[in-house]
């Protein structure tokens, strides 16, 4: 008899529940009419960001297109007037792409960052072949701050040699007293 | 035999050996920065420590300074060993700047690779780094000092490998610098490898600088074809362009190192004014329309006058599988052919030389570094092969006496002995050296036919008393040599002295020494070209040919004679007489744009090929791309085309032994996979001495020498008499001497922009007595009336050289092709100061 009436009460309740969302409002997002904001993390187009200053932060040096389990990055690296090492050209075939962000986490001067922007279908597939110009945006994207070339110890038009973060002036090899 | 135990595996060495390489033999890479096998020990960078557990020797030492011993008991793995080289990356890495990401040595950087495998990833020490200002040291090499961890191997490969001394360490302690003491260009030809090997980036490779990671690149073996010794190297392909060329070890030829032309001579592959489509009449057309054109065309004339009327000329870049095709079909069609060797005298030394090298006599370039005495005769290895001076002063390093007996001005980073004789008068030399240097007792033991050459031999009265006097310490040395060997060149001297080298090594040999000959040929298959030739058919005959109308069509394979031929008005009027020229070839050559029917073919990086040294080594190189247009010159310096198909743009190229096997229907084109079997064959049925090779697909690295012919009758022929003849010189005249320099004279590394800011500037080199009696002084320029024009070159006046003898480069800023063919006399008052003297020292 006890377990007839649990059985009953089990089917009331899981009913009383359906009952209750009949009159709940839908929780059904009318995309494309309402788009969600997504967190910052969330890993779709990806972009090449500028440092503080506005220069480029991609110093081309390979390390994505090594990580890129589908080999999407492609790129050349060439060498500006100033002494900055910079992306000649730098190709992302978003055809290809899987968004893993593992090229996110190798880039060493936070330039290559993923977006949430997810909406990135094309009828052509060659429109789907991002150039670097495509890439390039106006901002620092997740990352503030970093500047690599204030780090890096090269000379560019960011600083001398001996002028950059913890460095010592250049040793002077003509004299040996201390 | 020292027996000893590494992390429990038992190894028995040769004693002498260090435990790193007892190591290395077991397969135990220990690490190291400062080792370097080349280069030896000196224990500067502390991180090859082992622990020795047993033995007379314990705790933790440094494995490169340890010799191995019997019962040692040597541990990689102890936890000590770990933990001391755990901490040494620490403290080299204190002052290593934080830009591997724009470093091009990321990536093969041993530094780097020391760093991630001993776990060190967070930097502890807070302090300040120090840092250096980097130097301009040339458009080879780029200086970044902020990454120097101080291993000195760049300081011990410039100064006590190589012999210059523009660059080493300068300061102390903490702050050693390495550079020079001004900023300015390396002075050594073999700079290149100082980006071998730094173990990090403190010397990079600035012709292929940033252009792509070596995870990126396709490499893979391949040879030099800028000279004659056929080093081993690796051809750097990237986005369908060689980008880079590294020194690849080689046990029997260069060793660890090659040098500057050799690693940066391959941007003629990449030219841009690479002809990649093929043209009929100077209009581009497909490859097939002109393959028919030119089939039609040599038909026709085939059928006109005969097919001896077409002569078919390969040259000594040619691959041997191209050399071999053309020799065949020539043979079928009854085609003249084949030789590419421009002057006749230059032919037969080759052919003489490639005659005269037996196995017994031959050594290769690494065993000439085991040599006690040296004699150089007729080539300055510098500018003719600069790895042979690199041997040479690692065999001065261990001991052995040099010579060099050369008209030229002879510079080499080492001391040595300096015999300058006017050209006829080497064999003179030469025989004098091989008349003192036996027991006259021990030659009469011998017998005909080595003691009537002996006998014939002059004696030292036929030579002049300061000769005398420079040759005799030679003398002295020789005679207590035990290996004794003769390097001979084919660039100047009379073609006896390459017979008379041979014959004074096999004196040498049956009086007791291990003497061996070292020939140096005009180019990276001349060997090969030499075996195949006809010794009567030189380009000089076909000249000849083309002159009194018996040759109507002329076929150039890889060969653009307007480089080497020295009368380029007779070229070009014998040239405008035929009915048809074919040119085919990568280079955009003054030959290729004067072709009637033109047809592109594939340089070595993208189809590989074979090739023969100078001591008969047949050695492989391997495709490193599969050719078409570069893509930087495709996408004109921004992203590549947008543009999507099937086949590569540009692959038009094919090998030059394929489009040639296509001229002739009963040879059916092997694939690429089955040609080098077939040429096998072929070479096998053309000359014996291909017989005994492996298949070439089976080449050992090293490659395989050819089993030379013995061709004893050739042995102890000497016409002395002749020979006193030509060593007078000329009294009232000049001999001019055409020669090669490092940079500028040799056709493919001309089209590398990076090595024309290391070219000398090219001038008329000569004795000071000639100079003072011409009354120029240095820096002069002068108007030479040479056979066929005005030549103004400015005037070097330079000491160590012979006197009678004036010397020109073949460089290419000179206009030099104006001198007749053969040996050239100049008599003194066609040489005078020009109007107006300027420019500076040459």
């Amino acid at each position: 008899m006890a377990t007839a009436w649990e059985s009953v009460r089990a089917l009331a309740s899981g009913f009383a529940t359906t009952f209750k969302h009949l009159w709940r409002p839908p929780i059904t997002e009318e995309y494309p009419e309402y788009k969600r904001p997504l967190p910052v993390r969330s890993r779709a187009r990806i972009i090449l960001t500028r440092d503080p200053d506005g220069a480029e932060r991609c110093v081309a040096c390979y390390l994505c297109s090594a990580v890129c389990p589908v080999s999407c990055i492609s790129m050349q690296a060439t060498e500006s007037e100033d002494g900055r090492r910079y992306a000649a050209w730098f190709r992302i075939n978003f055809a290809r792409c899987i968004y893993c962000g593992f090229c996110e986490e190798a880039c060493p001067t936070s330039a290559i960052q993923l977006t949430p922007d997810f909406e990135n279908c094309q009828r052509d597939i060659l429109k789907l072949v991002y150039e670097k110009q495509d890439l390039l945006v106006d901002h620092q994207g997740k990352d503030k701050e970093y500047n690599f070339y204030k780090y890096a110890g090269v000379a560019t038009d960011v600083g001398a040699k001996g002028a950059h973060h913890r460095e010592e002036k250049p040793v002077n090899i003509r004299s040996n007293l201390p | 035999m020292p027996k000893l135990i590494i992390d429990d595996q038992e190894i028995e060495v040769a004693s002498g050996t260090k435990v790193i390489q007892a190591a290395e033999q077991l397969g135990i890479m220990i690490p190291r920065f400062c080792y370097h096998p080349a280069l030896g020990s000196v224990g500067a960078c502390r991180v090859c420590a082992v622990k020795l557990l047993e033995g007379r020797l314990k705790g933790v030492q440094m494995s490169c300074m340890i010799d191995a011993q019997d019962g040692m008991v040597v541990s990689t793995t102890d936890e000590e060993a770990v933990d001391f080289r755990t901490h040494v990356i620490e403290w080299l890495m204190l002052n290593h700047p934080h830009d591997c990401p724009v470093c091009d040595e990321g990536g093969h950087c041993l530094l780097q690779d020391m760093t991630v495998s001993g776990g060190h990833g967070i930097r502890r020490y807070l302090g300040k780094k120090r840092t250096y200002q980097d130097q301009y040291l040339g458009p080879l090499i780029r200086h970044e000092m902020n990454r120097c961890i101080h291993c000195y191997r760049c300081s011990r490969f410039y100064q006590e490998f190589c012999g210059y001394r523009d660059l080493g360490a300068l300061q102390s302690a903490n702050r050693t610098y390495f550079g020079r003491f001004q900023d300015g260009i390396l002075d050594s030809p073999f700079t290149g490898n100082l980006s071998d090997i730094c173990p990090t980036g403190v010397y990079t490779d600035k012709p292929s600088r940033f252009r792509g990671r070596r995870w990126d690149y396709q490499r893979s073996p391949s040879l030099c074809i800028h000279c004659c010794l056929g080093c081993h190297t690796i051809a750097t392909g990237r986005y369908r362009e060689i980008v880079r060329q590294e020194a690849r070890f080689s046990e029997a030829v260069n060793g660890h190192f090659i040098c500057d032309r050799g690693r940066y001579g391959f941007f003629y592959a990449n030219h841009e004014a690479r002809p990649r489509r093929a043209r009929v009449a100077g209009d581009e057309v497909s490859y097939d329309q002109a393959l028919q054109a030119l089939k039609a065309k040599l038909a026709e004339i085939s059928k006109r006058s005969g097919p001896g009327a077409i002569a078919c000329v390969s040259s000594d870049r040619s691959s041997l599988e191209t050399q071999a095709v053309l020799k065949r079909i020539g043979r079928m069609r009854g085609w003249r052919n084949f030789s590419g060797f421009m002057p006749q005298g230059l032919a037969q030394k080759v052919q003489l030389a490639v005659a005269r090298l037996e196995p017994a006599l031959s050594v290769s370039l690494r065993e000439l570094e085991g040599a006690d005495f040296i004699v150089v005769v007729g080539a300055d290895p510098i500018n003719e092969a600069p790895m042979l001076a690199l041997a040479l002063r690692q065999a001065r390093r261990k001991g052995a006496a040099i010579a060099v007996i050369d008209p030229r001005p002879i510079a080499l980073p080492f001391d040595f002995q300096h015999v300058a004789m006017v050209p006829g008068a080497i064999s003179l030399g030469l025989g004098l050296l091989a008349r003192g240097s036996p027991d006259e007792a021990a030659i009469e033991k011998l017998g005909p036919p080595v003691s009537d050459f002996y006998a014939a031999l002059p004696t030292p009265e036929v030579m002049n008393a300061s000769d005398q006097k420079r040759l005799s310490p030679l003398i002295r040395d020789l005679r207590s040599s035990r290996r004794p060997v003769i390097v001979c060149g084919t660039a100047v001297g009379p073609a006896t002295v390459v017979g008379l080298a041979a014959d004074w090594a096999l004196l040498l040999q049956a009086v007791g020494k291990k003497a061996g000959l070292f020939y140096l040929l005009p180019g990276a298959n001349a060997f090969s070209a030499g075996i195949l030739s006809d010794p009567e058919d030189t380009f000089e005959k076909t000249v000849e040919g083309i002159e009194n109308g018996s040759i109507k069509a002329l076929m150039l394979v890889e060969n653009n004679p307007f480089w080497q031929f020295p009368d380029r008005a007779r070229l070009e009027q014998a040239l405008a007489r035929l009915d048809l020229l074919v040119v085919l070839d990568y280079l955009n050559s003054a030959a290729a744009q004067q072709a009637h029917i033109f047809l592109p073919t594939a340089t070595l990086y993208e189809i590989g090929g074979l090739f023969v040294n100078q001591e008969g080594r047949v050695q492989a190189a391997q495709r490193a791309h599969s050719g078409g247009i570069p893509i930087a010159q495709s996408g004109g310096g921004g992203h590549p085309p947008r543009i999507y198909g099937a086949g590569v743009p540009g692959a038009e190229p094919r090998p030059a032994w394929r489009t040639l096997a296509e001229l002739v229907e009963e040879v059916v084109p092997p694939d690429e996979a089955r040609m080098q079997s077939e040429v096998g064959v072929w070479l096998a049925e053309e000359d014996p001495r291909f017989a005994d090779l492996p298949p070439f697909a089976e080449l050992p690295e090293d490659g395989a020498r050819l089993n030379h012919k013995r061709d004893g009758a050739s042995r102890f022929l000497v016409n002395w008499t002749a020979e006193l003849q030509k060593s007078r010189g000329f009294d009232d005249s000049f001999e001019l001497l055409a020669v090669d320099w490092t940079f500028g004279t040799e056709e493919l590394a001309v089209y590398s922009a990076c090595l024309k800011a290391l070219e000398r500037k090219p001038g008329l080199l000569m004795h000071p007595d000639d100079a003072g009696r011409l009354g120029l002084t240095d820096g002069d320029e002068v108007a030479m009336q040479l056979d066929r024009g005005t030549l103004k070159v400015p005037v070097g006046v330079v000491a160590n050289m012979a006197p009678g003898v004036i010397v020109l480069p073949r460089h290419r800023l000179l206009e030099w092709q104006r001198l007749a063919c053969g040996r050239i006399r100049l008599e003194r008052d066609r040489i005078r100061k020009a109007a107006s003297p300027q420019g500076p020292k040459p």
